[in-house]
Order: structure tokens, then C-alpha cells, then sequence
């Protein structure tokens, strides 16, 4: 794993790195991952599980130090989110609280967090919107240029049905860059967050690549995470042994819920 | 007999359901045609009805009234940028040159009140940013299909529209790439999240409106509706049972919504 602490050049360039340095797409890995997540499913449940299980990329946050998990810790991801979404269009914001309370509302405008939003008072709201100023700066700083022709996708869904449909994995990638269609592999999954990164995150960013494999057929080239709290750059190239690791997260998971 | 087939989504498969689509197609005749207006008609209704494969699938489910979001914006930009693009153009351009056509034809006084121009042209530089990002990742994933295909692939200039003669319904069925096959076409539609259970009878239902919609009433050879969320697709084969099917369920969808109005109405 490639650590870079503090100051990347910027996430983009460190991402995408030398095109002639990148390999051929893995198009053969799926499937087998798939029979490896049911055979592991089918030793948990051997008749399927009678309730719908989902598994979330929140699943694997385990940090206990995490802000994520609390109102306003939600508010200003989901603030974030739709600033990148911004940035990646190319949008100059002048004001990144309103912008982003914008785009959401232009989105989901009956989302029962914006009414909360709203309901704020006014001292929470001035931290909020503190809070997500300077969480912008940070991420602004370091994302560095995104060109068109990189081809930047936000909020990518992915939705995976295992164990005859009674099992359901499902993702949103924050930003995916490249395409699966290219000679050499090129999709690379960023996951913005504003906590600091610690052991979840290297499991998230797994499970982002393990779908997006499940999903596309094609092995993503990196998956990476990024923190607006510290300014810290993780990035993993995928690899079996990341996949398989993937894999092995997702059944854990599912073990817990299955003895629970 | 259903011809409903599940795959996932891979190049393979992908080529494979295409070139393996049946090669005899079947035809509408007026009769055929006369006989499910004449059933439509049997359903009153005040308004003028639109219906739709959404409305098969959710026919038990009220439908709120349509508005404008960057979500229900994406499909139109998302086909139009791509034609403007071509295939090895650069999406995100062509999707933000397609938003900028919408508000020189809304300043030119063009765009009536409640059309996609009209909406981007009173919506904030913000909201149409967030409508180009979805647009973009929208094009984007229906290229990728496009590339999988093998042949002769085009973005569909349109939906399928029929009006149905006296009975103040009209129909669209959705499609989105269309393969011309020596023997005919098969109609692709591509959709976000994953299919549900009532995912088969909206494909038939959108493989009636194209089969009625088409100049000489012939049906695709196969429709294949593609779930690149879920990474699955699935396809019906243009036969006359399938196309039965679909029609019958076009006029259950308007016996519901019916049966709605007059509940809400009492």
C-alpha cells in the first residue's frame, strides 16, 4: 500500500499515475469472486437467510473516534459530497455552504436530513457551515484539476444481489474516474470522507473495489480514500489478494449478522 | 410462454443476445390494433391518460405528478449529448454544449413554460451543474454499453410514441440504443438501480409501444432492458405472445389508475 501523508501532489495526478505504466483490464476475476461470496454465503445460510440481508460500506466503519456517525458529522459528508460532485464539473463556488446545501435540495429535496438542516439553529448552523468551509478548502486544495476527458463520475451506485436476491450488496462510490471500456485499465474510486482515515477506511475502499468488480466485470486499476479532516491520500492498487481480502470482509460481515 | 431471459451484463452475453434474437418478426394488423383501443376506450377517463412501462410496473402505486430534476433531466441530455458527441467524442462537453442549445432556445423565447428548457433556463448555475454531472455519468454509462455491442449501434432519436385512436391515451415506450440487424432491429433500454419483479411486463409493455409506433407496426426482434447498477440485464423476444402480454398489461395499468381516480375522487 502507497501511503502519502499530508500535501499529495494532487489526488488526481497521484491516481491515475503513468498510462503506459497501467496494466491490461482484469475482465476474468469476477466470477469468481461471485462463486467464492456464495459458496461463503451458502456455508452461513445453507437455505438462504429468511429476511434480506444488506450489506453497506458503512458496515465496515468501526472507528470509534468516527464523527460520521452523528448529525452534524452526517451533514458535512453529505455537504462535502455534493461539493465534489461540483468540483468534478468544473464549477467555481463561491459560497460552499449555500452551493452545496443547493445541489442537494436540487436532488432530494424531501430528504428528511435537509429538513433537519433547516431546523438548525443558528449557532449550530454557523458551525456547520464553518465546519464545511474548511473541509471544502482541504479538499479543493488537494483534488487538483479534473479534465473531461478523464471522464469523472459522482455518486456511482452499485447494487449486487447475492443468495438468490436474499442477500444485497450496495455502494456509492464518491468520485470514479475512467472508464472500463479503455485498452489499459483505468478506473480508479475515490472515497471522500471527513473523519480521519484509520483501519475502516482500507476496508472500504476493498469493498468499493470488490463491487465494482461484482458490478462492471472489470477490475478497478485503484481505489483510494481521502480525508478533508487530515489531508491524508490512501491508495490501494486492486489486486486478487485485495479482492480476495474483499471478499473476506464482506462474509465476516455477514457471519456477525448471521450469529447475531 | 414467457421468453424472458436473465443475464449479466458482460460483452459476451451482451453480443450473444443480439445476435442470437430471433430472426422471424411478427406484425401488428389493424385488427390487432382496433381491438386494444377498442379495450382502452373501455376504460374511461377524463384527462388525457399517458401510459408508460413505469406505470406497468407500479400500477398499484399512485405516481406523483412529473416534475423536472436533474434526475428526470439526465435521460434527455444524457441520449442527446451522445448523438451530438458521437462515440469517441468528449461526453461531458457534449452534455454541457447540450444544456447551453436549451438556454439559447429558452432566451430566444422557444421554450413554452414546464419544458426541459424552460426549467434549466430559471434553474441556478449550481442545479445545472449537478443536472450536467448526473447527464455525464448518465451518457457516459449508456457509451459503455454502446461499446460492448458489436454491429451497427445507434442513440435512439426518440422514444416510441402511439397515440391511441379515441381512447385519449397515448403511449411511450423508452429505448434507448438501437441495433439494426440485417433481419430487423433490436431495441435496447437501459435504466438505473436494479429490476424488480414487475421488470419483465414493463419490457413487454415497451416492446407493444415500439412494435405499434414503428411506420409498418413490426416488432423488434428482441428488447433487452440493461441494469448496469446491478450489472444485469434482461430480454423479451418479439413474439406475438409477448406482445399480448404487453397490451394486456397496458390496459390493466389503465383499469387501476381508473379504479385510483375513483377511490380518490369518493
Amino acid at each position: 500500500m502507497q501511503v502519502l501523508e499530508q500535501r499529495p501532489r494532487t489526488i488526481t495526478s497521484v491516481l491515475r499515475g503513468d498510462p503506459q505504466r497501467r496494466p491490461l483490464p482484469d475482465r476474468q476475476v469476477a466470477a469468481g469472486l461471485r462463486a467464492q461470496l456464495e459458496d461463503g454465503i451458502f456455508s452461513l445460510w445453507p437455505n438462504e437467510p429468511r429476511e434480506p440481508v444488506t450489506v453497506r460500506a458503512s458496515a465496515f466503519t468501526l472507528n470509534p473516534t468516527s464523527t460520521e456517525g452523528t448529525s452534524t458529522g452526517q451533514f458535512r459528508g453529505l455537504l462535502l459530497n455534493q461539493l465534489l460532485r461540483l468540483l468534478a464539473m468544473g464549477v467555481t463556488i463561491s459560497d460552499p455552504f449555500a452551493n452545496a446545501i443547493e445541489a442537494w435540495r436540487s436532488e432530494d429535496a424531501a430528504s428528511p436530513l435537509l429538513a433537519q438542516v433547516d431546523q438548525l439553529d443558528a449557532e449550530d448552523l454557523a458551525r456547520l457551515r464553518a465546519d464545511v468551509q474548511s473541509h471544502f478548502t482541504t479538499l479543493e486544495r488537494n483534488l487538483g484539476p479534473l479534465p473531461a476527458s478523464w471522464e469523472p463520475r459522482s455518486a456511482v451506485r452499485a447494487y449486487q444481489r447475492l443468495a438468490g436476491g436474499q442477500v444485497i450488496l450496495r455502494d456509492t462510490i464518491d468520485l470514479s474516474l475512467g472508464t472500463t471500456t479503455s485498452e489499459r485499465a483505468s478506473v480508479v474510486l475515490i472515497d471522500v470522507t471527513t473523519s480521519p482515515l484509520g483501519a475502516s477506511a482500507e476496508r472500504i475502499m476493498r469493498y468499493h473495489a470488490l463491487v465494482q468488480t461484482l458490478r462492471t466485470g472489470v477490475a478497478p486499476l485503484r481505489s483510494a480514500a481521502f480525508s478533508s479532516a487530515t489531508a491524508e491520500l490512501w491508495v490501494l492498487d486492486v489486486t486478487n489478494e485485495l479482492l480476495q481480502r474483499g471478499v473476506d470482509d464482506v462474509l465476516h460481515v455477514l457471519s456477525k449478522v448471521a450469529t447475531a | 410462454m414467457t421468453t424472458l431471459l436473465h443475464r449479466r451484463i458482460t460483452p459476451r452475453a451482451l453480443g450473444e443476445l443480439i445476435s442470437h434474437a430471433p430472426v422471424d418478426t411478427v406484425t401488428l394488423t389493424d385488427e390487432h390494433l382496433t381491438s386494444f383501443a377498442a379495450r382502452l376506450r373501455g376504460v374511461s377517463t377524463i384527462d388525457h391518460r399517458r401510459l408508460d412501462a413505469w406505470a406497468v410496473e407500479r400500477a398499484a402505486q399512485p405516481i406523483d405528478a412529473f416534475h423536472w430534476t436533474p434526475q428526470t433531466a439526465k435521460r434527455a441530455l444524457a441520449g442527446a449529448a451522445l448523438r451530438r458527441g458521437g462515440p469517441e467524442g468528449n461526453v461531458l462537453d457534449a452534455v454541457r454544449q447540450e444544456i447551453a442549445t436549451h438556454l439559447e432556445r429558452a432566451t430566444a423565447g422557444w421554450a413554452r413554460p414546464g419544458s426541459l428548457s424552460w426549467w434549466l433556463a430559471n434553474s441556478s448555475e449550481v442545479v445545472r451543474s449537478v443536472t450536467a454531472a448526473e447527464a455525464s455519468a448518465s451518457a457516459l454509462q449508456l457509451r459503455e454499453v454502446a461499446l460492448l455491442i458489436p454491429g451497427d449501434v445507434q442513440v435512439a432519436s426518440t422514444d416510441a410514441y402511439y397515440d391511441v385512436p379515441g381512447a385519449r391515451t397515448s403511449l411511450r415506450g423508452r429505448r434507448d440504443l438501437v441495433v439494426t440487424t440485417p433481419t430487423g432491429r433490436v431495441v435496447l433500454r437501459v435504466r438505473g438501480g436494479a429490476p424488480g419483479k414487475s421488470a419483465g411486463p414493463g419490457l413487454r409493455a415497451d416492446l407493444f409501444i415500439d412494435a405499434a409506433s414503428d411506420p409498418l407496426h413490426r416488432s423488434a426482434q428482441r428488447i433487452i432492458g440493461l441494469w448496469p447498477d446491478a450489472g444485469v440485464m434482461l430480454s423479451v423476444d418479439g413474439t406475438m405472445s409477448d406482445l399480448r402480454a404487453g397490451a394486456r398489461d397496458l390496459v390493466r395499468s389503465a383499469v387501476v389508475r381508473r379504479a385510483q381516480q375513483s377511490k380518490l375522487a369518493a
